[in-house]
């Protein structure tokens, strides 16, 4: 046992003890600077560390972690994403709470990482649902951190804590069942031995699904997430948006491998797929605030990706690396551009309206938000060009033409909403005193100026991003030999 | 040291370098908005040169081989290369391109007073991305720079554009992108198919060129093609973002839009669609020359009935671009050099038209032809210019739009008399319009209360006669243009297109 428990991915441990110190440092004086400086030094001392591990893997696959490329690659997008959130964070919430006792909020935040990596990392269903449930009730607490209309965070975290539980749940049970047929705990779909009916591994396979299409906000199960993001502070909503998803995604892939799933999941998943990308374009179109817009915008985003989820073939591995990587760097630039234009009197940035005008007052943030915006519609020269593309190739090259056609619509209405706010930016300024609350952050428009060259380089020069990085379906080989070896 | 990736790359960073002229000296306004100015006439100077350099390398321009190629890999996992290369039909429209550009440079963006260095940046991009279309043979890489030159189009639009511009933009990047993405759709199942025979993953446009289909497949990728240039184009029942476009856009970017974007259509029909699927093409000529008869009537017949002048040469337009969808689809050598002239001549003439409307527009602050009357004795140089680009544009012998429509009308005579007859219509309904907008804007007696105008120029005029000399060149002397311009075969450079990859 012990020497399974000692097989351990270092950025894991390095997270637990910067959190450690952070605690501890906590108790000893409140400093919100501290906090964050702590915060951001563990992320990068965990950065560094992300290729090494303690001890030796087991052979016969049963640790309760792994570590491969595909969770390296996620853990770096996890860790990095933190990061741009914690400088998100960093003066906004100073202006934005009206007590001084901040510092648990760095720490939610690393926490809420740690719960991601833990997923990414996991080969096994209990530190996965573990650090699934560390990643949830930190959030709870990250959400309530909105205070100018404060009843609105309280609502949004009651929200999330309820149907957060819900689906967790779920999932649990879907574990239980498995468990119940296999009698192993390691992290892949259930397979029938013996005389089991074959409906109780279908049963916990869909039940996990559903578990996971929650959190991942999957049509049919994504009504919390728009509630939640509106009622979330700014870099809060960014984190729903990109750390979460990436985790759960992250363990989707891990979870079903990459190969050819059964015909019943592929069903399942054909119409989440087309209801995950109609739902969330349509329900885009009314919004009138950004964020909820965003929300929106991150469920069509996960529909996408799962096209080239159920399109096993040799350009799958390249399309989801990549399609990650813009997702990420677009949809925090997004966020990144709206911290930076909101001011601590005048307003937020979560209101499309608020943005009229705003290539005329402030020409380089509105130039940097309508590329971030180009990127996720799909626009060249930003990176999710090349994303779409791949992910438009792994549906050709598998000939799933009604998600190819919902793809294509889906692309249409949304460029309809995402040019809706270039366009607003670009119609004639409102308010001639816009520019008097104008104040930079310097290490914000950092922030964006790095998210805007990444999503430009991303975009001209993508060869490099392009790394077969997925498990190369070697969960279901596995247990095939080790079938035929019982 | 080729110069292919040069002509491509020259613009977008001249643009660049004009908006940081604008950017170095805020507060000093007039100097600064001159010297992003200068920087675009320098760099459109360069790239002239350029051209002319290329051009005139090849001494004997033969219908043969390409005249230039350049090579160098982008992607290879996915077998995406930046391929350039250059025969004579990209080579013309290039120069017309650069034409264009020139009369827009020394006519209308000195104008734009509101940040004149972002204007010039965004329209030199455009350029890059027309440049850019026309030299591409990677498909992914023309993919990308037909998408490349809508965004800085849309925000020409949206920003400088007239009254409502915001809702013409948005329509015209919406119709554009939309069909570009079953082109997208299109491109990746050849490629995907021709994978599938070959084992190759290439986007090379020579290599796909060989690529054996299905009729079916072939004609369901070809239609793919098909729909994204005829948006472009405009093919009539999906032209509809286009006279929103034309007239909200300010005067350079309508030029742009008229003179090359539509262009590209044209250009992407004959490389595409006619020499990538050559057998699926002649399938698809009944419907596609039907299409191109109701454009060139419809078109025609609209145009009649508008009052706002830039509205009634945006419906002119579709009504020639009719001609060209009729000529490429012919099937005959002269049908496309016909459509060929056709563009280069409708380029210069719908150009000007523009530029002419522009003109007025500043001066009398209104498109509307009842509120403009008797221009003649005010401005008798600026009426004279518009009459002489009206009479070209209705196609009066001598000038180079006739010597396309006749070619195309003699070309299709040969594949069908009734639809050569149907479509002369249109020429007798170019007529109708183009004397009823010479009328009305120039010759009718003078409105009351009319302000004082200023004429044209003397340099200005100088850059019209400039485009004049050129149509009246094309109509009297289109030989060389015809045997120059025409497009490479394919199976020449099937086999050198292969073997000199050097840079």
């Amino acid at each position: 046992m012990i020497g399974h428990d000692v097989f351990l991915p270092t950025s894991l441990l390095v997270l637990c003890v910067g959190i450690t110190v952070m605690l501890a440092a906590t108790a000893w004086r409140r400093s919100t600077s501290r906090s964050f400086l702590t915060g951001m030094g563990t992320l990068l001392l965990a950065l560094v560390f992300v290729g090494h591990h303690t001890g030796i893997a087991p052979d016969n696959g049963d640790s309760l972690f792994i570590q491969d490329q595909w969770a390296n690659y996620t853990a770096i997008l996890i860790m990095f994403s933190s990061m741009c959130i914690l400088l998100m964070s960093w003066r906004n919430d100073a202006n934005d709470r009206t007590t001084s006792l901040v510092d648990e909020y760095p720490l939610l935040c690393m926490l809420g990482t740690l719960g991601a990596l833990t997923m990414v990392f996991s080969a096994n269903y209990m530190p996965f649902f573990l650090g699934l449930e560390i990643l949830g009730v930190s959030l709870m607490g990250l959400v309530t951190f909105r205070h100018r209309p404060a009843i609105q965070g309280y609502e949004a975290a009651m929200k999330y804590l309820i149907l957060s539980g819900m689906s967790s749940a779920i999932l649990l049970f879907g574990i239980g069942l498995a468990y119940g047929v296999t009698g192993s705990l390691r992290f892949m779909p259930p397979i029938t031995i013996g005389n089991i009916s074959p409906a109780l591994p279908v049963a916990a396979t869909i039940m996990i699904l559903v578990g996971m299409f929650f959190k991942l906000s999957a049509v049919p199960f994504h009504m919390w997430l728009l509630d939640v993001m509106e009622g979330a502070p700014v870099p809060v909503a960014a984190f729903l948006a990109v750390v979460s998803k990436i985790a759960i995604f992250s363990s989707l892939v891990r979870y079903f491998g990459t190969g050819n799933q059964s015909p019943f999941l592929n069903d399942i998943l054909y119409i989440v797929i087309i209801l995950t990308i109609m739902g969330g374009n349509l329900l885009a179109l009314r919004q009138t605030s950004l964020t909820r817009l965003l929300a929106c915008s991150s469920i069509t985003h996960v529909g996408y990706l799962l096209i080239a989820f159920l399109c096993p073939g040799r350009l799958q591995s390249g399309a989801i690396t990549i399609y990650l990587l813009a997702y990420t760097a677009s949809t925090l630039g997004v966020f990144a551009t709206m911290s930076a234009f909101a001011t601590s009197d005048g307003p937020d940035g979560t209101v499309i309206a608020q943005w009229k005008g705003l290539f005329f007052t402030r020409p380089f943030l509105a130039s940097s938000m309508s590329l971030m915006l180009l990127s996720l519609a799909g626009i060249p020269p930003g990176i999710g060009f090349f994303a779409k593309f791949e992910i438009a190739a792994t549906g050709v090259e598998y000939q799933r033409n009604l998600l190819l056609g919902a793809l294509i619509i889906g692309s249409i209405i949304g460029l309809y909403y995402y040019l809706n706010i270039i366009r607003v930016m670009m119609s004639a300024p409102s308010l001639p005193s816009a520019s008097l609350n104008r104040h930079i952050r310097p290490e914000l428009m950092a922030l964006v100026i790095v998210l805007t060259v990444i999503v430009v380089i991303g975009g001209l020069f993508p060869a490099r991003a392009l790394h077969p990085l997925l498990p190369v379906s070697a969960i279901p080989s596995d247990t095939e030999t080790e079938m035929t070896m019982r | 040291m080729n110069p292919l990736p040069a002509l491509v790359l020259l613009p977008v960073i001249g643009g660049g370098l004009a908006w940081l002229a604008e950017r170095v000296r805020p507060h000093t306004v007039v100097p600064s908005r001159n010297a992003s100015w200068w920087v675009m006439l320098a760099t459109l100077i360069v790239e002239t040169l350029l051209l002319a350099m290329v051009t005139f390398n090849h001494p004997t321009i033969r219908t043969g081989p390409w005249l230039e190629h350049f090579s160098m890999p982008w992607i290879p996992t996915m077998g995406i290369a930046v391929r350039l290369d250059m025969d004579g039909l990209s080579l013309s429209l290039i120069w017309l391109s650069l034409l264009l550009c020139f009369l827009c440079a020394c006519l209308a963006t000195r104008q734009i007073t509101v940040k004149a260095g972002t204007f010039h940046f965004l329209f030199l991009t455009t350029l890059t991305g027309i440049i850019g279309t026309f030299l591409a043979t990677d498909l992914f890489l023309f993919f990308f720079f037909w998408e490349l030159m809508l965004v800085p189009m849309f925000v020409l639009i949206a920003v400088w554009g007239h009254e409502d511009r915001q809702r013409a933009a948005l329509k015209f990047f919406m119709f554009t992108q939309g069909s570009g993405l079953l082109m997208l759709l299109s491109i990746l199942g050849l490629v995907i198919t021709h994978d599938r025979e070959t084992g190759v993953l290439t986007f090379d446009y020579f290599t796909l060129a060989q690529t054996h289909l299905s009729p079916t497949l072939s004609m369901l990728l070809m239609l793919g093609f098909f729909i994204a240039f005829a948006v472009k184009l405009p093919i009539v029942p999906v032209h509809v973002w286009l006279p929103d476009a034309h007239t909200q856009a300010p005067t350079a970017a309508s030029v742009l839009l008229a003179g090359i974007l539509l262009k590209t259509g044209g250009y992407g029909m004959i490389r595409f669609n006619v020499m990538l699927f050559p057998d699926t093409a002649m399938h698809f000529a009944p419907v596609a020359m039907g299409l191109g008869v109701v454009g060139v009537l419809y078109g025609a017949w609209l145009s009649c009935a508008q009052e706002d002048i830039k509205r009634l040469i945006a419906y002119s337009s579709i009504s020639h671009m009719g001609f060209v969808v009729l000529g490429i689809f012919t099937g005959s050598r002269m049908g496309m050099q016909g459509a060929i002239i056709q563009m280069l001549a409708h380029g210069l003439s719908a150009g000007a038209l523009f530029l002419i409307a522009g003109t007025i527009q500043d001066r009398l602050h209104t498109r509307d032809m009842n509120r403009i009357g008797g221009l003649w004795t005010a401005m008798p140089r600026l009426s004279a210019t518009g009459l002489f680009f009206a009479v070209a544009s209705l196609g009066m012998p001598g000038l180079g739009n006739f010597a396309g429509e006749f070619l195309v009308l003699l070309a299709t005579w040969h594949v069908s008399p009734i639809i050569a007859t149907v479509t002369t219509v249109g020429l007798v309904l170019a007529a109708i319009y183009a004397l009823r907008m010479v009328n009305r804007v120039f010759l009718a007696a003078r409105r009351e209360g009319q302000i004082p105008l200023k004429d044209l120029p003397v340099r200005q005029m100088a850059v019209f006669a400039c485009a004049m000399i050129f149509l009246v060149v094309l109509g009297l002397h289109p030989q060389p243009f015809m045997t120059f311009s025409a497009p490479s075969p394919l199976s020449v450079i099937g086999v050198t297109g292969q073997g000199e990859h050097a840079p």
